[in-house]
């Protein structure tokens, strides 16, 4: 199972590097880097005072982490299924000697990885255009380290519940639409344990902006009550395991017709 | 000799629509072609003997085991599907060696293979052309090219031969014959007779998701040849034509369209009458046009058999 996981991730991710797709998306993720590009240059005239560590972590994680995952993870994981379904393609990889639950796993994983280096070159763009002078240090990449960690698992999580709409919906695209933009936007901010029933949640729950309500754009993450952060680790990697585990068996079992 | 290919009783329903219906069938090496009109139910035999669809009723074996999601059959299997569906983004050596590698094979054994069968669907020169520059013909045959790379010893293809001009029509049935000679077991689908013709003589008649008839090509021959055709000639001659082939006996009926200067034929014998028709062009000095057969596809021959 484990050579055919690789075998079905090696095809998708030089299929995924070729993609018009691809390439699309790096585009949009630059969005960071010319917004970083502004306000460097905003601070470079002196209207705006704070570090850039500080605009980094309070200003250009809210796009990273309430846009370009959501939006990375939206469109790579329902397509899972249905850019088979509509390319037609299905049944090359279903005829093949490969289990159905390796073809979803492998397509998640490199999808997983192509979404990641998309967001890790826009990180570290956008950060160096911010950070990079003559007090920046070495250490200061660690930031950057450990944002890059708490985006990839707010991908996984999130691929993997799209993946798993695409295994399970004919039109994953609309509902992960609602999820992504809808739901995920609204439960975050509520108070108590409602909150909880969102992946950002968790996500915030690792970041240390948001989890004081210190900063210039400390009104955006009013009402958080984090989890404690071995607890949100732990939340996500479930959320991506149960629902890359749901998918699987979905597509294992189930058939899947084209249009006609 | 158990067959290499066993449907029992398979039947499947999309909704209310019928695929097929309590299908039994043995398939032994060789080619076999499946001959049905559209919408027959060849396609769906075909899904469900590669595991792409599950029988509502029934089973499909293949070596006597259940072919849904089964690893070690699919490795012994090689199928062409008939949608014109590709990684459009890859090129003609890329899309062959990505799916050989889903095989297992190492990476310099994927390029041997896709090399090879580059050479044998004669698309070598074009290999890092992306698929979606090919044309039709580069396209099917590529199709075909995966479905044979891995050195299967089952081959389904499904509607090989569909849009293809009559040079890659030849390739194509010269290459299926190869995999023949290999004692491999090859299942082809089309709706065009003659093309069936030059493949095999084993053929599976198939209609309204049940098996019609099976047998050699004699025999569905002499089934077809009792059915009249009607076969249209145009050209300026065309009462003279009527004049001479009339006293012919296995002509059943003559009309005429003064409009379009055409007259339509009815025979028992198509072979006969072109036979003559042939004879008659080159001896004289009449000029045909056009000929057609408005009746001359399958649909109604199928339903001349089922008596509609």
């Amino acid at each position: 199972m484990k050579s055919e996981i690789l075998r079905v991730f090696s095809f998708y991710f030089f299929l995924g590097k070729k993609s018009t797709r691809t390439k699309i998306f790096f585009v949009l993720s630059l969005v960071s880097v010319l917004l970083a590009v502004v306000i460097r240059v905003y601070r470079l005239a002196g209207h705006w005072t704070e570090s850039g560590q500080v605009v980094f972590q309070n200003f250009l994680m809210v796009f990273f982490l309430q846009f370009l995952i959501i939006i990375l993870a939206l469109f790579y994981g329902t397509s899972t299924v249905a850019e088979e379904l509509e390319g037609r393609t299905l049944p090359y990889l279903s005829s093949r000697p490969i289990a159905r639950a390796a073809i979803i796993t492998g397509k998640y994983l490199a999808y997983l990885s192509l979404t990641f280096m998309i967001m890790v070159s826009a990180v570290l763009a956008s950060f160096l255009v911010l950070n990079l002078d003559q007090d920046f240090r070495l250490a200061d990449l660690l930031t950057v380290i450990r944002y890059s960690l708490v985006l990839l698992l707010g991908l996984a999580a999130y691929l993997a519940f799209f993946t798993f709409l695409s295994t399970w919906l004919k039109k994953p695209i609309l509902v992960g639409l609602a999820f992504g933009f809808g739901w995920e936007s609204v439960i975050q901010y509520f108070p108590g344990t409602t909150q909880k029933f969102s992946v950002a949640h968790y996500l915030k729950s690792l970041l240390p902006q948001y989890t004081t309500s210190a900063g210039k754009l400390g009104f955006l993450f009013i009402r958080l009550e984090p989890s404690r952060p071995a607890i949100a680790v732990m939340t996500l990697l479930l959320i991506a395991s149960v629902f890359l585990a749901l998918a699987s068996l979905i597509f294992s079992y189930k058939e899947y017709l084209f249009e006609d | 000799m158990r067959a290499v290919i066993e449907a029992r009783d398979l039947s499947r329903w999309y909704g209310n629509v019928l695929g097929i219906s309590e299908v039994t069938l043995e398939i032994q090496p060789g080619i076999t072609a499946l001959l049905g009109p559209n919408g027959a139910g060849k396609s769906t035999f075909m899904k469900i003997i590669t595991g792409q669809l599950k029988p509502n009723i029934g089973e499909a074996m293949i070596y006597g085991e259940r072919v849904w999601n089964n690893r070690r059959i699919f490795r012994q299997l090689g199928f062409c599907p008939e949608a014109d569906a590709f990684y459009e983004e890859l090129t003609g050596f890329e899309f062959l060696t990505g799916l050989l590698s889903l095989y297992g094979f190492r990476q310099s054994e994927c390029r041997e293979r896709a090399e090879h069968v580059l050479k044998v669907v004669e698309l070598y020169d074009v290999r890092h052309r992306q698929v979606r520059s090919y044309s039709r013909g580069m396209r099917q045959r590529i199709k075909v090219a995966q479905a044979i790379a891995h050195d299967p010893e089952i081959l389904i293809l499904d509607e090989p031969l569909s849009g293809l001009d009559p040079l890659s029509k030849r390739r194509v049935i010269k290459l299926i014959k190869e995999f023949k000679a290999h004692g491999k077991t090859i299942v082809v689908s089309s709706h065009v007779l003659p093309e069936v013709e030059a493949m095999t003589s084993e053929i599976v008649l198939i209609h309204q998701g049940k098996i019609l008839a099976r047998g050699d090509i004699y025999f569905i021959r002499e089934l077809i040849d009792t059915h009249p055709h009607m076969i249209r000639i145009k050209s300026p001659a065309f009462r003279e034509l009527a004049r001479i082939l009339a006293p012919e006996d296995y002509i059943l009926n003559i009309s005429f369209n003064q409009e379009d200067q055409s007259v339509i034929f009815e025979t028992h014998h198509r072979d006969r009458f072109f036979n003559r028709l042939n004879d008659l062009v080159l001896e004289s000095d009449l000029k045909v046009d056009e000929i057609t057969s408005p009746d001359d596809n399958l649909q109604a021959i199928f339903d001349y058999l089922v008596g509609k």
